[in-house]
């Protein structure tokens, strides 16, 4: 990692540069550097223990990396806390289901407007009009976000009664009613049938419609270089190459590293 | 609708006294079953919805009965005054508590909670010259409400449960809000709730600070309405029974909580007729219901009607369809 | 000044033993099952009150002792085959509650059997304090601080030696991987409810002539086991033992310096110091939860 940077493009949202996170001795990222347009959708690959989901948490707060820099919307995101980080616009998706089973699969989307709530403790046992008044707002809300997801037929039934790729769509569609700038997928396509992986490929291009920049870690493929505008390939903690699918397919070092040859996919 | 339930509650509270005057087991049990609901249901807040465990409850039970009995007869407070300094007093030391306490999981917290309770409780026995030690403090004056002095059975019935149906009012309200939202997120998932913005430690110090404040309440009320505290109302057991009531209702449930202080209020007081084996039955039936009602009898109960109910519509012709 | 604080060490160290074994207890079951035993403080109690009447009843002591031991070993059997067993995968909170209804259930039967009087031991080698250097030590205590130290060596030569041993060592890792080679969770499972049965009974057995016992005496005995295991890291059976001395050492300076009607706030108030500063107690280690 000697080469310079190469000159930032213009509305970068996300700059992540120099990350490094270690676990006991082991670089899960050494020196993690690439930049997110605005608008895009961007997919962080790269094989298993290649550090993805690891950059994930790092850019949530949920770990503490010991060095580089987050900057998102030009503010500094390392050290924050992750729900002072998702109040500055970012949502996630989790790679196994962070969904409140305790909850109807409506609520779970309110809880996801929690960042547009305003209600004190007070006014809420005491149920005042402003509260009575909000929560209508926020159930409205929660519905356009289940509509996005089309769930919304499904927005009274408890969440843990759902089949697991409508659970999947459900953390979506609560990530989406924090109305975030910057929406991180974590392996959303695990798990799911070739009908709703089609699905959700049209999900993420309706999310990206909506004006929300998409960042994704994915292992399927045909979905990856289908829906991408650019690609990342992580490989032991380090950036292997970073472009668009094209240049990622043609890369000579991606495909010995990961690829392993068969890069042939119907796009 | 929302509160359906709550009126339920509400009408047959008030029914209950009018349908048997005068019988002791209404109103003197049922006061001591509607001081048990608030407990039941503050404590659910923290354990039912936001999934922390507490065994250290009656602390803040104890700690408003005794700011209400010291205040009142050591320095003269008017009551309402008395019981406000017992809010304000749980509310400060809860908040104080929940931080460090709260980070803690599991049997940790169970082990923290409980140490707190009982160090309080050690120090109601020592700290004589204040709680009056192990005898306690007598003469605790009527509770008085702007002027109306609250006494006899069923005033007190009255008064109690009025403060259960707040209690039980003030609950579902929470339950339903953005901030009732963010505590039982907080027990669906951690790492979810923190991603959608919910501070997780801010929203398990208000459920533990709620919960708090419904005891000391409890405990204000309790002190007026028996006119007499000791350490012994306060001791672990309490808190174990307190811990009891809410999982036997079904946790994350008002009136889960709701009845399971009902049931087990009644239970202690059928169970004293069997003497020396009340501590075996007690005991049995404890096991017995979590396990094979590990969630509870309310929350089972009313699971099992539901399905029958579906299993009923479902058998008739569909019409609309 | 200072034979009096080797004295408040003497004591503390003496209780401080009974905690460890109870704690050891306590981490036993843990790492087996993941149960919290809120019944461990009713095995010391039924150790001691079943030697106390088997003697009464004419057995001579070591017979009293092992019988009542065994007793103890047999009830802990039971409450694994018809408490825990029934309701694998409850949560902790519900556990939690099932054993303390099996404690408040076990304290029924005693209040049954031997009513609500206090009883006591003989110590096993007579009264006749011991001088040493400025404090005295009970005979008692000797005996206390020696079956202690047998049985953690015993109990660590088992984990480290046996075959057995390491098959429940290996359950409390992974108890699917365990069954996965072969190792029969089940009898692990009720392997580890005897032996702390067991120790909870010795330890009750070995207080008895210090102390008076009675149906109620295992309340607080089992509240400061648990205190043990857990300021030595809930699961870590050595742990345990450290933070049971740690605990009665300091508890018994605490009495002895400070107030002893404060001890058990005391002793609590260290707990909660612990647990403050060090989430997973003083030798516990530290999971990171995946996201």
């Amino acid at each position: 990692m000697t080469a310079l940077p190469p000159p930032a493009p213009p509305l970068a949202l996300l700059a992540v540069t120099g990350l490094e996170q270690s676990f006991g001795g082991v670089m899960a990222l050494a020196g993690v550097s690439f930049r997110v347009a605005e608008g895009l959708i961007y997919a962080v690959i790269g094989p298993n223990g290649a550090g993805k989901t690891t950059l994930f948490n790092a850019l949530c707060g949920f770990y503490r990396p010991s060095a580089g820099s987050i900057r998102f919307a030009d503010r500094e995101l390392l050290g924050l806390p992750p729900h002072r980080i998702a109040a500055c616009g970012i949502g996630r998706t989790f790679q196994n289901l962070q969904l409140f089973f305790n909850m109807s699969v409506v609520e779970n989307v309110m809880v996801g407007c929690h960042l547009r709530a305003r209600a004190s403790l007070l006014a809420a046992a005491l149920r005042l009009p402003g509260v009575r008044r909000q929560e209508r707002h926020l159930r409205a809300w929660s519905m356009e976000a289940l509509e996005l997801c089309e769930l919304a037929d499904r927005a009274a039934q408890p969440a843990g009664a759902l089949p697991y790729g409508l659970m999947k769509r459900v953390e979506i569609a609560r990530a989406l009613a924090a109305k975030p700038r910057l929406l991180l997928l974590d392996e959303p396509a695990a798990g799911l049938n070739d009908t709703e992986t089609l699905a959700l490929r049209e999900l993420i291009a309706r999310i990206r419609a909506s004006g929300v920049t998409v960042l994704l870690v994915e292992h399927h493929m045909p979905l990856v270089m289908g829906v991408s505008d650019r690609l990342l390939v992580l490989d032991y903690g380090s950036v292997l190459a970073e472009g668009t699918p094209a240049d990622i397919q043609a890369d000579p070092r991606v495909v010995a590293a990961y690829l392993g040859g068969a890069v042939s996919y119907a796009v | 609708m929302r509160l359906a339930g709550f009126y339920a509650f509400a009408a047959t509270v008030a029914l209950l006294p009018a349908l048997f005057p005068d019988n002791y087991f209404v109103v003197v049990v049922g006061a001591s079953a509607g001081l048990n609901v608030i407990l039941a249901v503050g404590l659910n807040l923290l354990m039912g919805y936001a999934g922390q465990i507490s065994l250290g409850h009656a602390a803040f039970f104890g700690l408003g009965a005794y700011a209400s009995a010291i205040l009142t007869t050591r320095f003269g407070w008017p009551s309402l005054l008395a019981l406000a300094a017992g809010l304000i007093a749980a509310g400060l030391l809860a908040w104080a508590f929940a931080r460090p306490i709260l980070r803690l999981r599991g049997h940790y917290l169970a082990m923290a909670t409980l140490g707190f309770g009982v160090i309080v409780h050690v120090i109601m026995v020592q700290a004589t010259g204040w709680t009056g030690g192990p005898d306690g403090l007598a003469g605790v004056p009527p509770l008085d409400l702007f002027g109306w002095e609250v006494s006899g059975d069923l005033q007190w019935y009255g008064v109690i449960m009025a403060a259960a149906l707040l209690a039980v009012w003030l609950s579902l309200n929470l339950v339903d809000s953005p901030v009732g939202r963010a505590l039982r997120a907080v027990h669906g998932s951690e790492f979810a709730a923190q991603m959608m913005g919910v501070d997780t430690a801010r929203a398990k110090t208000q459920a533990f600070v709620v919960s708090a404040l419904f005891a000391a309440f409890a405990g204000s009320l309790f002190a007026h309405q028996q006119a007499f505290v000791s350490p012994d109302s306060f001791d672990l057991t309490v808190s174990v029974e307190l811990v009891t009531m809410v999982v036997l209702g079904g946790l994350a449930s008002t009136f889960g909580a709701a009845c399971g202080a009902i049931a087990l209020t009644l239970l202690q007081q059928a169970l004293v007729v069997f003497e020396d084996y009340e501590m075996l039955i007690h005991g049995a039936l404890l096991m017995a219901v979590m396990i094979f009602l590990p969630q509870g009898l309310f929350v089972g109960l009313t699971q099992a009607a539901r399905r029958l109910g579906s299993a009923l519509v479902r058998s008739r012709p569909s019409v609309a369809a | 000044m200072f034979e009096q604080v080797f004295q408040f060490l003497v004591t503390g160290i003496t209780v401080g033993s009974l905690y460890a074994l109870v704690g050891l207890g306590f981490a036993l079951i843990y790492n087996a099952s993941d149960v919290v035993n809120f019944a461990q403080g009713e095995f010391v109690m039924l150790g001691a009150m079943a030697a106390i009447a088997l003697l009464s009843a004419g057995l001579p002591l070591p017979l009293a002792a092992v019988v009542a031991t065994l007793l103890a070993v047999g009830v802990g059997l039971l409450l694994e085959r018809f408490a825990i067993e029934p309701a694998a995968g409850a949560s902790v909170v519900a556990t939690i509650i099932i054993t303390i209804g099996a404690a408040i259930f076990l304290r029924g039967i005693a209040l049954l059997l031997w009513g609500k009087d206090f009883h006591t031991l003989p110590p096993f080698s007579g009264d006749a304090p011991i001088r040493l250097g400025g404090a005295t030590v009970l005979p008692q205590s000797l005996w206390v601080l020696a079956a202690t130290g047998v049985l953690v060596a015993l109990v660590r030569a088992f984990f480290d030696r046996t075959l057995l041993g390491k098959a429940l060592l290996a359950c409390s890792f992974n108890r699917t991987a365990a069954q996965a080679v072969g190792i029969n969770v089940k009898v692990m499972l009720r392997l580890a409810y005897g032996l702390s049965a067991g120790l909870g009974a010795v330890a009750g057995i070995l207080i008895a002539p210090i102390t008076f016992s009675s149906y109620e005496a295992g309340v607080m005995l089992g509240l400061k086991g648990f205190s043990a295991a857990i300021v030595g890291g809930i699961g870590n059976p050595m742990g345990a033992v450290a933070g049971g001395l740690l605990l009665g050492v300091l508890e018994a300076l605490g009495a002895g310096l400070v107030s002893s009607g404060y001890k058990d706030a005391i002793a609590f108030l260290f707990v909660l110091m612990v647990l403050f500063f060090e989430p997973t107690g003083l030798f516990g280690h530290k999971v990171a939860e995946r996201v």
